[in-house]
């Protein structure tokens, strides 16, 4: 019996001493303050980022502030006690997170902001998608759509709004009609689905194709909302086709619509790309280096780090998603992280 | 004053609601372009189709004199439960069933079930171990919208099965199928509040719990059957969530439960419970789709539509608060 628990005592041993180096390797801990899991591009940039920064050598740890501020702010205030090696902030709200990025950076712990930039403050380095980026190539794509359809740039387009009082969906705004500005001919009915959900973008859809029969383009600012969208033009008895769609974001539900020939385009937002740059840059962050603007591989996306007023910033360009390339693994709505190994920026 | 004209007054305040409804079916029709046509009514109708069934449920705790504020969050648990099961797409898991049609009645009683399991919690805490209803069902509605984001991870269920997505494109007499299911559960549970028992003895327990159970009344029974059916209606409101919008993301149904507050009071029923009937309540429903159409239809200024939204409703409360101080004088 002894010599039976003296053996697995020893087993243990070893396979402690084994473990302990790939600890040993461990950078140490960065926080990741994502402002809510109700939606797939947040849940996916939780293990987005947490496999890349795995392949640098950090360990995440994430705290869900469900879109409250005053959440975000205490979860700030705690983690700084805590005095991890970086924090990552997606901030719910740009300016009410402001102090908290102060009081981060005067405790010398490093601020990065993921997705949503904070122009207001200095930060340690921004990744951002460029959401009014992503408008306008959605307007490029819109441009040709409706000269495909109406052989010229002229018709109605239903732009479906996420929640008016978030800025992602305000950027896309812009940028998209900043675009289509060139086209006087075509006409753009913009409303809000409240707080993001389905059935409101549903409704909005059903009750504008009453009121606008000859919509050619509905223009949804995320892809679960082009999903209701859908459901109201089927029940409205459209077949696939009869109206052409659009969606920003790039979730896996948009890539499944392109499949089945409801949606034409879809406007990814780079995830893999954002969250891999994070990781890219996060020894230079850490070790408070110094980050050289210019051009950067990021998964294949050439992005571009600039100097800014707030700090260090890279954009990462979202890509247009159709039929004859929905498949491309690169999507992380195909939810195939990508299989080459993120290196830390020399 | 007439007694005539005294039975006109009486008979206009009892049916506030539904002359209100009427009043801005009116001058939106007449200042909306493309507001009237029988689409847009049809689409009026089919809208308030979740909103007017989860309204049902609440407003029958709140007639008890209690509150449940867990129904938005069990709308949404029962329709991602129906999500992950019957959809393909997503995290769907894709359920089959042979023949097909049987996909219906399983999917809805497990939405059903879903909500009367969590009705029955609910109950049990509010009326057995005498907790505030405020607090459990405020406690109910985190954990069940914590509950939606556990079993989806964030992630969403789309492409609903045909059998059962069938309800949504299917239309009788222009309207989906949804709406049908709405109306019947608001006929079905008016008759049952005017003319069964059980809806009279919750009237009495709202009014007064203390009186009620002197008359021998079963208080604590009714009121947890209250709680189990605001559950499973609520449960079935998330089934046809799930059908409108062929699927279930994790914020789905987020904000509904204020929209059914605010169409039960405007419905006329008292927050003080004893005070209230679902034909009102529907009225109610319908006045806040015709609104959230009408914002809709006028193309305004994204930022502009929540604070229209909520004056409108305002209005229509303060309305229903004038109609109270005229009863008063009346009496």
């Amino acid at each position: 019996m002894k010599r039976i628990l003296l053996s697995v005592l020893g087993i243990l041993a070893l396979a402690v001493a084994t473990l302990t180096p790939a600890f040993a390797q461990s950078k140490g801990t960065v926080y990741y303050m994502v402002p809510t899991l109700l939606d797939e591009f947040q849940t996916g940039s939780v293990s987005a980022l947490e496999l890349f920064l795995k392949q640098v050598g950090y360990e995440m740890k994430t705290l869900n502030a469900d879109n409250k501020t005053d959440a975000q702010q205490s979860q700030m205030n705690d983690v700084i006690a805590l005095k991890p090696k970086a924090i990552i902030l997606a901030a719910v709200d740009f300016n009410a997170l402001k102090p908290s990025i102060e009081a981060a950076r005067a405790a010398g712990i490093p601020v990065v902001e993921f997705d949503r930039q904070i122009t207001s403050t200095p930060s340690d380095f921004t990744s951002v998608a460029g959401t009014v980026e992503i408008g306008h190539v959605a307007a490029e794509q819109a441009e040709a759509l409706l000269k495909a359809k109406n052989g010229a740039v002229k018709g109605k387009i239903l732009q479906v709004l996420g929640d008016p009082g978030d800025p992602y969906t305000l950027d896309i705004q812009k940028g998209f009609e900043e675009k289509m500005k060139a086209f006087p001919d075509v006409k753009i009915i913009s409303l809000p689905a409240m707080q993001w959900e389905a059935s409101n973008a549903g409704t909005i859809v059903a009750d504008q194709m009453l009121a606008n029969p000859d919509i050619d383009l509905i223009f949804s600012h995320a892809a679960h909302l082009s999903v209701a969208a859908v459901a109201s033009l089927e029940a409205a008895g459209k077949k696939p086709g009869d109206v052409m769609l659009m969606s920003s974001n790039g979730a896996p539900v948009g890539l499944d619509l392109i499949r089945k020939g409801w949606l034409n385009v879809e406007v990814e937002q780079p995830l893999y790309a954002q969250a891999a740059a994070v990781a890219m840059f996060m020894d230079k962050v850490v070790n408070k280096q110094e980050i050289k603007p210019g051009d950067y591989d990021v998964l294949g996306l050439k992005s571009v780090v600039t100097k800014e007023a707030w700090g260090p910033n890279i954009k990462i360009p979202g890509a247009a998603i159709t039929k004859e390339n929905v498949d491309n693994p690169a999507f992380w709505g195909n939810q195939k992280p990508p299989t080459d190994t993120v290196k830390p920026v020399e | 004053m007439s007694p005539r004209t005294r039975q006109i007054l009486e008979f206009v305040l009892d049916n506030l609601v539904w002359f209100m409804l009427v009043f801005v079916l009116v001058v939106f029709s007449l200042f909306i372009p493309n507001y009237f046509q029988l689409g847009i009514f049809a689409n009026i109708i089919e809208a308030s189709s979740v909103l007017g069934v989860m309204s049902i449920g609440l407003a029958l705790v709140i007639i008890a004199g209690h509150m449940d504020l867990s129904v938005e969050s069990v709308a949404a648990l029962s329709a991602m439960a129906v999500g992950i099961l019957f959809c393909s797409s997503g995290i769907g898991i894709g359920v089959q069933l042979h023949p097909d049609w049987l996909m219906v009645p399983v999917s809805l009683l497990l939405a059903l079930a879903v909500g009367g399991v969590i009705g029955a919690f609910n109950g049990f805490l509010v009326v057995k171990v005498k907790m505030s209803a405020f607090i459990i069902t405020l406690a109910s509605y985190i954990w069940v919208r914590g509950l939606v984001l556990v079993i989806s991870g964030g992630r969403s269920a789309q492409d609903l099965a045909p059998a059962i997505r069938w309800f949504g494109i299917q239309r009788l007499i222009g309207l989906p199928l949804t709406a049908w299911i709405a109306i019947a559960c608001f006929v079905v549970f008016s008759l049952i509040m005017a003319k069964t028992p059980f809806g009279r003895h919750l009237v009495m327990i709202g009014g007064n719990e203390t009186a009620t159970f002197r008359a021998g009344i079963r208080v604590n029974r009714n009121l947890i059957i209250a709680f189990v059916l605001a559950g499973a209606i609520a449960g079935l409101a998330g089934w046809l969530l799930a059908i409108r919008t062929s699927g279930a993301t994790a914020n789905l149904g987020v904000g509904l439960l204020f929209n059914a507050f605010a169409a039960v009071v405007i419905g006329g029923v008292s927050l003080k419970g004893g005070v209230g009937t679902l034909p009102g309540v529907y009225a109610g429903v319908l006045l806040l789709s015709a609104i959230n159409t009408a914002i809709n239809l006028m193309g305004l200024p994204a930022n502009f539509t929540q604070v229209i939204h909520g004056l409108l409703v305002l209005a229509a409360v303060l309305l229903d608060a004038f109609k109270q101080t005229i009863r008063q004088r009346l009496a």
